[in-house]
């Protein structure tokens, strides 16, 4: 039986009626739009559903949306600045050619947030095992962790 | 040639904004009002008679709009090239996960609790796995009875009478192999084995389909090759073609695993409902409807002289094609070229069979089969090569064909840019020098070639608009499949009329606006053929210009130029008229002329027609007619060559293969934009490494074990070199006569050639030889103990 709960998403409190078997990653996508979250494999394996939940990157695919009461949900969609500016980690991924397909990479992205808030200035090994829960077919991950990489230099926090 | 100012430079992809945005619509993210859910029941069985089916308890289900079965769906059997597959199973299921019912609910969850209480009653059947087995002549199991009544689009030649389970038989013979065998002074024999493997595209495999008013359907899809879709739909359900609209935007990676057709289900839904119906699989449906990729048993036998010269070459190969055969009969056929078209062979012998199996029907990926032939053949040559006591790279560069001679097909070379390829490659990773022992690890360096040919007898269109404000907008029904291509075609068009690519926009993949697209974008075609008809667009428009500014200008359009959307007299630049003011009514012109463009509702439209004209190969012996082929016509478009040179460190202790560094140089004609092109490379290299050492479908009694990511390994960024260790070239110095700028398509052949490096490393490491995929750490161990 559906449950009337509020949840706060890229900074808006959004009440919503959910299924308690429902994962945020579902109420992202069907209830709110917020396609920007993907769906590669429904099992927490392949990291396009990652979001940020009180700063840590969790799958959301595996997280249930009943469970996010309460804590602080960010997307993709909620990374850009004020006037549509787009956030340093999205202008090195343009800019070093990381995107190709694109369905990884919110995932890629919020996964890389996460562990530079944790590890400002890491080394590739550490970028590559930061990386451990995001699969990529397209890219071979080089222009991703020279992407991230880079972001880490220039962000210098 | 003229200095391009922008075709060779890195602009900046089109699509890349507003994919990190998280903003674009996927065919999986698309919600349609009233929509229904999708799920499909699959067999329990690899091979069994149907007896009965109830569908009724699930009928009843509160949210449940249609429940169907085979007799609901259209009798038509279909299939790409042999029309054996039916729409959901008819009295027979051939394989696990064979749909045999499916469900339309309004959500996804009624249609599970929908599923699970469709009953059905099997009589389960002996099945055949082993593909060796599946193609002999007298066969515990005959997978399709009724082959003889199919609707078969292949030659007689091609099919085999005394194979039951064979559904296409390739021959390739050129000389007498027993002749050459008698001939040559070494012979090397093995059998090599491909495994099997997974796509892996990170957006699984979906559809939209939406009844129109007209009683027509309009389908988002997410797929290679549009226009067969809804030819394919319209005739399959009987509705007139211009009522089919099959619409894309951009797809989450396909790789090969998007051609076959999986619509029909969700369309009988939707005719069936009136509404319309999503089908996004699920990772364990992709992995198994989703077509996996063939697998492949291939038995070598090249002949040599003392001195390293191929005398002779004999192949069978077996190709896994599952129970139907969908678009195995042409990977069947075309991944012989990878091995007639780089070597001077005086005598071969390819027979190329493609297997029924009770095991899921395949989707060819990235390669077409070629990556298979070319880990068997590649890996052959440094067995010769160490038994001859002969450098690998000598013993290939000695044997490779040159520009102008005749392939092993008869096709006249045309465009190879191997040996620089060979060259750059070996001499930049210093193939000679082994490195340094750490511990257990033992280091090796290997090389390989390969190349990747691009189909002919194909078409496409383009067409281009000039609007008032100097934009220029390009339509195409290709698909934009994450390689890249309205990037590409951007900078061409804006190369075109000398102006920024920011200036172009780009409509793409709608069969109601956009034009047609042969064979969707496959067979890396997709920068040759289109970037031929943007430019001939381009020039038709261009065409269109010059006559209306020359009447302004007074000066005959030949002797005008365009640069930043202005026309001038090329001898006297002052002589200029800007494209926006033919928009505008001009006072001095004489009455009988029309005006040009403010007459014609204000557009100037372009359009062309690329034509990739070929010819056939004879049946009977895969050869080509010898006095067309030296007129210059052609069988394949075109072939890419690659070649890859690795690092391995192999752990003697537990059989564990890294892999250091990873070289790949690409014979590409010409980088249209070189920073897409490393993105391809680097990714092929990837997909090589994958295949190489970590996947594998793993099945048992024809059930897929690993269908998902946890147990199918594909590889993540910490199994990968690093940066500095991943290093493409770019060969351009083999341009194609007909590539646009001289660029030849490469996006598969970059994959080509890992898996024999790999394995040519391994072996120069500890001294084993694996010859089947992928080189897992216990074959290695198992490999290291038999040696001693």
């Amino acid at each position: 039986m559906k449950q009337l709960i509020t949840l706060r998403i890229n900074g808006v409190d959004e009440g919503l009626y959910v299924e308690p078997w429902w994962t945020l990653s579902r109420v992202l996508r069907e209830e709110l739009n917020l396609i920007g979250t993907k769906e590669g494999c429904g099992g927490g394996h392949c990291g396009s559903c990652t979001v940020l939940i009180d700063g840590k990157a969790v799958m959301s695919c595996l997280y249930l949306a009943m469970k996010a009461r309460g804590k602080d949900i960010m997307t993709i969609e909620g990374l850009q600045g004020e006037n549509g500016a787009l956030h340093p980690l999205q202008e090195a991924f343009i800019e070093h050619f990381a995107v190709q397909c694109g369905y990884c990479i919110p995932g890629m992205i919020m996964t890389a947030k996460a562990l530079l808030a944790e590890n400002p200035n890491p080394t590739e090994e550490e970028v590559r095992a930061g990386l451990s829960g995001n699969l990529c077919r397209c890219t071979g991950y080089v222009k991703i962790v020279e992407a991230i990489l880079s972001s880490a230099e220039k962000k210098g926090n | 040639m003229t200095e391009l100012s922008v075709v060779g430079k890195n602009v900046i992809r089109v699509d890349a904004r507003t994919k990190v945005l998280g903003k674009d619509e996927y065919c999986s993210d698309i919600k349609l009002p009233g929509m229904l859910h999708t799920k499909v029941l699959g067999s329990h069985y690899a091979h069994a008679k149907i007896l009965s089916m109830d569908t009724s308890e699930a009928q009843k289900v509160s949210g449940v709009r249609c429940v169907v079965t085979q007799k609901d769906a259209p009798k038509k059997l279909t299939g790409i090239i042999i029309k054996d597959l039916p729409i959901l199973a008819s009295g027979v299921v051939r394989y696990v996960g064979e749909p045999v019912a499916a469900v339309a609910a309004t959500t996804l969850e009624a249609a599970e609790q929908a599923m699970d209480l469709i009953k059905v009653e099997y009589e389960e059947l002996p099945a055949i796995f082993d593909v060796e087995e599946a193609a002999g002549t007298n066969p515990p199991v005959i997978i399709h009875p009724d082959f003889s009544n199919y609707r078969v689009m292949l030659p007689p030649e091609r099919l085999s009478t005394e194979r039951p389970n064979v559904f296409t038989h390739i021959k390739v013979y050129k000389g007498d192999t027993d002749k050459g065998f008698e001939e040559s002074e070494l012979i090397v024999e093995n059998r090599f084995v491909a495994p099997s493997i997974q796509h892996c595209a990170l957006e699984p495999h979906a559809v939209v389909v939406r009844p129109e008013p007209d009683g027509g359907l309009t389908l988002f899809t997410g797929k290679q090759g549009i226009s067969r879709v809804k030819e394919d739909i319209a005739a399959t359900f009987g509705i007139e073609p211009h009522k089919v609209r099959v619409k894309q935007q951009y797809v989450g990676g396909a790789f090969g695993g998007k051609v076959i057709l999986y619509e029909y289900i969700p369309t009988l839904l939707a005719l069936k409902t009136g509404r319309p119906v999503k089908w996004v699989m699920t990772r364990e449906e992709a992995s198994v409807l989703g077509g996996p990729r063939e697998g492949m048993v291939l038995i070598v036998k090249d002949g040599f002289k003392k001195d390293g010269t191929l005398v002779a070459r004999k192949m069978e190969v077996f190709v896994d094609g599952g129970a139907y055969a969908e678009n195995i009969p042409g990977i069947t056929r075309n991944c012989s070229s990878v091995a007639i078209c780089m070597y001077r062979i005086p005598h071969l012998k390819w027979d190329g069979y493609a297997v029924y199996t009770n095991t899921p029907k395949r989707s060819g990926m990235r390669g077409f089969g070629v990556n298979e032939v070319d880990y068997a053949i590649e890996s052959s040559m440094d067995i010769a090569a160490e038994k001859l006591g002969i450098d690998p790279v000598e013993l290939r560069r000695k044997n490779l064909l040159r520009e102008g001679e005749p392939m092993l097909n008869g096709e006249i070379t045309h465009s190879i840019g191997a040996a620089e390829c060979l060259d750059r490659v070996c001499e930049s990773i210093k193939l000679k020098e082994k490195g340094a022992p750490e511990g257990p690890w033992r280091k090796g360096k290997g090389l390989a070639l390969g190349n990747k040919y691009s189909t002919a007898r194909t078409h496409c269109g383009a067409r281009i608009r000039v609007t008032e404000d100097e934009r220029v907008v390009i339509y195409h029904g290709a698909d934009a499949i994450g390689q890249g291509v309205n990037t590409v075609i951007s900078q061409m068009a804006a190369e075109e009329f000398g102006i920024s690519p920011d200036k172009v926009d780009v409509v793409f993949s709608d069969t109601a606006i956009t034009p047609y697209f042969g064979n969707g974008s496959t067979s890396s075609r997709t920068t040759f053929n289109l970037g031929n008809a943007v430019r001939r667009a381009c020039d038709d428009a261009k065409r269109q210009i010059f006559q209306m500014a020359g009447w302004n200008l007074d000066a005959p359009p030949e002797i005008l130029d365009i640069r930043n959307m202005e026309v001038y007299v090329r001898t006297h630049p002052d002589r200029k008229i800007k494209v926006r003011d033919l928009f505008s009514p001009r006072q001095n012109r004489p009455p009988q002329i029309s005006s040009g463009v403010g007459d014609e509702a204000g557009e100037i439209i372009g359009k062309a027609t690329y034509r990739m004209d070929g010819i056939p190969d004879d049946p009977r012996t895969g050869q080509i007619d010898p006095v067309l082929a030296r007129q210059g016509q052609r069988f394949m478009a075109f072939y890419a060559y690659v070649a890859k040179a690795v690092e391995v460190a192999v752990n003697i202790e537990t059989g564990e293969v890294k892999v250091l560094r990873c070289y790949g140089a690409i014979d590409l004609g010409k980088a249209i934009n070189p920073k897409t092109c490393e993105q391809q490379s680097e990714g092929g290299m990837a997909m090589g490494i994958g295949s190489g050492l970590h996947e594998a479908m793993l099945m048992e009694n024809g059930r897929v074990l690993n269908p998902n990511f946890s147990d199918y390994r594909a590889p993540l960024a910490a199994q990968m070199p690093f940066n500095e260790n991943m290093k493409t070239f770019f060969v351009e110095s083999a341009p194609h006569k007909d590539g646009p700028f001289g660029a030849k398509g490469f996006s598969e052949g970059v994959v080509t050639g890992m898996e024999p490096a790999i394995a040519n490393a391994v072996h120069n490491a500890v001294g084993v030889r694996i010859k089947e995929l992928p080189i897992t750490p216990e074959k290695v161990i198992r490999a290291l103990r038999e040696r001693g």
